[in-house]
This record gives C-alpha cells, structure tokens and sequence, in this order.
C-alpha cells in the first residue's frame, strides 16, 4: 500500500511513517498544502493521511484538490482540532473517515486497512490469517470453516489483532478501539481482559491456534510467528 | 426596603424631631408673650389708678369696673416696684380651669404705701400646648402625605438612570462576551458609578476572554506533543526490550492516556462555553438513550448489574445529537463505574418530563452538588479523572435542562428535567 502523509509536524510524520514502513507500506510525507498537492498530481496513493491544520493553508482545501483531480485514493484526517464541524465537513467533502490526535499507532492503522479494504481492494472484505478468517462485510469470522460465535466487540477485537499483528496493543488502545471515544475508559481495561478472555477461549474451542499474547506491563500482542 | 422609602422615613423623622423641638419653643414664646402683654397691660391700669389716688380722684370709677384691689400698707416703702403672680384654680361656673395673672404694684403716695393689684384671666399654659400640638401634627400629618406622593413621582425621575444601571448590570453576563451598555446622565453619582461599572466589566471581559483563550490554546497546543509523546512510545514499545522497561513504558503510556482524557475533556468543555454546539434539532430521547445504552450494554453484563430501564415511550425533546451522546455516555458510564461490587442495580426511567438514571453505590465523600464541579470526586482514589459530571452539567446548562443529583440511602439518583 502507498500512503501519503500530510502533516506539518515532522516529528509526528517520522512516528507514523517509521510506523507504516514497518508494515510494508510505501510512504511520503508532505509538510505543507503546496507539497502535498505537487506529490498528488505526480504520483499515485492507495491512502492519504490528512492534517487540517497546516502552515499554508487548510486541509479541506487539499481535499478539495483532491476531489477535483478525480483522485480515487482513500482519505483519513487526522486532527487536532476535536471540532464536529471539520469532522462534518471532512467526510462531506469526502474523506473517508476521521481520527483526532492524539491517536494510537495502532488505531491509525486500523482505521487506514478498514479504508483500504473499503475503497481500494473493493469488495475484497476478507481478512486472513493462517486459519483465521474474518469477513469484514457479514461480521462472521471463521476459524478453519467453523463459524465463531463472536459478539460484536469480540469480532471488533479480533480484527484490530489481525491488522496489527505483531504489535504491542495496549490496554488503552484497545478499551479507545472498543469503546470509542468520550467514555472516561480508564477503568474498562478489565473488560478488555474479560473480552480477551472470551475470544482466546472461542478460537481455541473451534480448534484455532492461540496467538495471542500477554506482553508484560504493556498489553498484547498478536504473535504471528508463533506457528 | 426601598431606597425611596428609606430617605423618605429619616426625612419624616427628622421633621419630627424638629417640629418637637419647635414646638417647645412655639410654645415658650407664644406663652411668653401673651404673659408679657397682659402684664404690660395691668401695670399700666395699677399705674393709672396710683396716679388717680395721688390726685385724689373717686376710686370706683378708675377702676373702670375692672377688679382692682387697693390696700394701704403699714409698713413704709422706700420705692415703687411691682410683681406678678400667675395661679390657676377651678372656676365651677363654667366647669373649667382658669389661669389667673395678678400684678402687684407697690407705691409710695403722700407718705403713705399702697399696693394695688388687678387680674386678669388668661389662656392656660395647657391650652396654648394643645393647640400647638394639633396644627403641629396636621402639619406632620400634610408633610407626610406630600413626601409619600412627590418622593415617588420625583424618584420615578431621578432615580430612572440608577434603576436603568440596575437593569444593564443584572442582565449582564460575562459568557455573553457583550459590553456593557448604560445610557448616559447627568447626574454626577450616577455617572461615576455607569463609568466605574463600564470598567470594571470591561476589565473583567477582557481578563474573562483571555484567561478563555489560554486555556483552549493550551489544550489544543497540547494535544500534538501528545500525540507525538504517544506515538514515539508505541514505536519504543516495539523495540527490544526488558520487563523493567517495558513497566516504566506501561506506567508512561497509561498516564499519557489520563493527560488526553483530561485534555480532550478540557477541550470539549470550552467548546461547550463557547456555544460551538448551539444549533440543536429535535431529537427522539428515547432511541438516543437506547443506543447509548447498548454500547455499554456489555459492561453492564460483565459487571453483572441489574438493568431496570423503562425508557420506551417515544419522547422527543430540541438537543444537539452530539452532545445528547456524550451526555448519555457520560450518565450511564458513571452509572456503572460507580456502581457497588455486587447486586448493582441501574434503574432508568424516561417520561415526557425527565430523565431519571439511578444507581446503586457507596456515599460519596463530598456533597453531590459538588461533584458538577471540575476534578471534584466521589471517591478520590478510583481511575475516573472527575469531569465527566462537569460536561454534563454544561451540556445540561446550554439545553436549558435542570440538573439533580441526590444521594440517600445506597442510591444515587441523577434527575434531568426538560
């Protein structure tokens, strides 16, 4: 996947791009309105990361570009700015979803692949690994054939695992992921054991492979080279 | 008690005081007088018969029919001199005391002394009193009336700029970031108050709107460090480490999670002050309350807590969908969070009027009124950061919703009244 990073901070741009690189991603950071408009019309994204606020102009406005260049690639704002108006007019003008800084890693991934499969991938909405299956269009997921019988935030669980595999999940991350933003969720973090729990406890009764592990101090991880 | 009321009570006070004090003095100088010329008077008659006996005039007829007494002294004389004796005693043909004024005077005639007295009646001293005392007390009683009716015709008057003042200052509000507007006068207190109100909220419209401005500018100039603090750690969290480092990475994490909570918080909040929420539809209650709910509705379960909700009448009521989210968010969060280890209950009930979620759970450690305020706490140790209330008051406050929070008994019950 290729992914176009516009953001004026270029600390924040290094994390996200030394985040996605390791992913396998190709990406390119634009700090400013201008560079980022001048790498769209030369070059193609499957995603563009996008700031709001930026040092020549305004980020809907390079969506607007966007827009107007016919470009297809999937758009995700991210921004300081909490304000429902820019998260309105974003995904009116056509961004296809939207993150408030500040996010976790992981999150930013997750919601990039969910924009990937949605847009560029079109209608492939199957996530795989190993013996998991998971269908991001039914909500079913399977483990060698055999129908999961997840509950909404179980399913939701699993497929944040998935797309960051490999990766430490924190707590935090995860209880944000689930239950979203404006819950106080500093004290769900049981449920996200509870939740876990669960999950480990279906996949392994349909005969699937427990991947999942507790990294201490820190949350968990998905181990795909556990097999 | 009124300004008007309270000047006009110490002005008819102070009359009294002066009318009192003027009728004492009426009083002396009216008797005064009336004594003075009735002495004149009766001296000048004594005077006039002295004169009769030295030029050896008939005596009854000088007295020109008026009672005078004659008598010869035995002792001698040396000079002419008189005095006057004032007595009062009841004279039953008309019933009535009288007041009688006697002027004795002493001559020396031929060699022989004389003393010739004459009266005469006059007003009594308790006449004089009364009288006085009645067209004094009409007086008071016409000044009274006279204050009552001009004080509040002319207060209507002069006061107009005071009370018109009184009006700007009582509808006006800092949140509204509107000066203050007072309409010009002449009178000079008047003027030096408006002058002194006008800076004085200015002042504090100023102070108001940047103490405003540092604090959104902090809370949103802080929210990229976070960020950039949060993402430098996941990747740090992904390189070789150590379980001690992976502990102090924990810890870190966790408390860059509380910071953006609190921070987010303190964002939406002066968002909230600033009306940035202020268009608002209407909105079916009861299918936000519903949705609200069944997102927690897996928290509910794993704490096994009873859920008592009877919130199915279709109800709708002007709100801004947004806020109607977190404020049901935050209602039903902390219905939860706060509720007792075992056998919780949360009762919701939802009717045209109000919104009642009630939940068990332990007394909190300060007043629940307090708990609207920001970082105020039920119980200081629990993980909850304490502004969830405080956002819920405010959304309540811009939606014109009153708020109550009571505990008794092992409940907490929150009332919300449209």
């Amino acid at each position: 996947m290729k992914v176009l990073i516009i953001e004026d901070n270029h600390e924040l741009a290094d994390s996200v791009q030394s985040f996605l690189s390791k992913e396998g991603y190709i990406t390119e950071v634009g700090y400013t309105c201008e560079e980022a408009k001048k790498k769209l019309v030369s070059f193609q994204y499957d995603c563009i990361l996008l700031d709001i606020m930026l040092p020549d102009g305004n980020g809907l406005e390079v969506l607007r570009f966007i827009r107007s260049q016919n470009i297809e690639s999937g758009i995700l704002i991210m921004s300081a700015k909490n304000a429902l108006d820019d998260k309105i007019t974003g995904l009116e003008t056509g961004a296809d979803d939207y993150l408030t800084k500040p996010f976790h890693l992981s999150e930013l991934h997750a919601r990039l692949r969910a924009i990937y499969r949605r847009k560029q991938l079109k209608g492939d909405n199957i996530v795989q690994f190993n013996e998991i299956k998971v269908n991001t269009d039914t909500l079913e997921a399977h483990v060698n054939e055999t129908l999961l019988d997840l509950t909404k935030k179980e399913f939701d669980l699993l497929l944040y695992f998935l797309v960051n595999k490999n990766r430490v999940l924190s707590r935090q991350s995860i209880a944000e992921h689930l239950w979203g933003d404006y819950t106080d969720s500093l004290d769900n973090f049981d449920f996200v054991y509870q939740h876990l729990k669960n999950l480990r406890k279906k996949i392994a009764s349909a005969g699937g492979q427990d991947y999942i592990n507790t990294v201490y101090g820190l949350g968990y991880k998905f181990n795909a080279s556990a097999a | 008690m009124k300004l008007i009321n309270k000047l006009s009570l110490w002005y008819l006070g102070l009359t009294l005081i002066v009318i009192l004090i003027g009728g004492v003095f009426a009083y002396y100088q009216v008797k005064g007088e009336i004594d003075r010329a009735e002495i004149i008077r009766l001296q000048t008659l004594n005077d006039k018969i002295a004169q009769q006996i030295e030029s050896g005039h008939r005596l009854d007829i000088q007295t020109n029919g008026r009672p005078v007494e004659i008598v010869t002294l035995d002792t001698s004389i040396t000079q002419n001199f008189s005095n006057t004796t004032e007595s009062s005693f009841y004279n039953p043909d008309i019933q009535h005391k009288e007041c009688r004024l006697t002027v004795n005077s002493y001559y020396k005639i031929n060699n022989e002394s004389y003393r010739i007295s004459s009266y005469n009646y006059i007003t009594k001293a308790n006449e004089i009193f009364k009288g006085l005392l009645n067209s004094f007390l009409a007086i008071l009683i016409l000044l009274a009336i006279l204050i009552a009716v001009a004080a509040r015709l002319v207060s209507s008057r002069v006061l107009l700029p005071f009370n018109q003042t009184l009006d700007a200052i009582q509808s006006f509000q800092l949140k509204d970031k509107k000066h203050l507007v007072l309409t010009d006068n002449k009178t000079k207190e008047f003027t030096q108050l408006n002058n002194f109100l006008k800076e004085m909220t200015d002042k504090a419209l100023d102070e108001y709107s940047s103490l405003k401005e540092f604090g959104e500018n902090a809370s949103h100039e802080l929210q990229t460090p976070l960020a950039i603090i949060r993402t430098k750690v996941e990747l740090l969290v992904e390189s070789d480490i150590n379980n001690e480092q992976a502990q102090l990475l924990g810890d870190i994490q966790k408390n860059i999670e509380k910071l953006s909570r609190i921070n987010q918080s303190l964002t939406l909040l002066s968002k909230l002050e600033n009306n940035e929420y202020s268009s608002s539809e209407n909105i079916l209650f009861c299918k936000a309350t519903k949705e609200s709910l069944s997102s927690f509705e897996e928290l509910i379960e794993m704490k096994s807590i009873e859920l008592r909700k009877n919130i199915d009448k279709p109800i709708s009521v002007k709100f801004h969908p947004a806020l109607a989210d977190i404020l049901l968010n935050n209602l039903i969060s902390n219905a939860i969070r706060h509720n007792i280890q075992e056998n919780g209950i949360i009762e919701l009930t939802l009717t045209e009027k109000s919104l009642i979620i009630k939940n068990t759970g332990k007394e909190p450690h300060v007043p629940t009124d307090q708990l609207f305020q920001r970082f105020k706490k039920g119980n200081q140790c629990d993980n909850s950061i304490g502004i969830g209330l405080a956002i819920v008051k405010q959304i309540c406050d811009l939606n014109n919703i009153h708020i109550a929070y009571v505990y008794s008994s092992g409940w907490h019950t929150l009332e919300l009244k449209f």
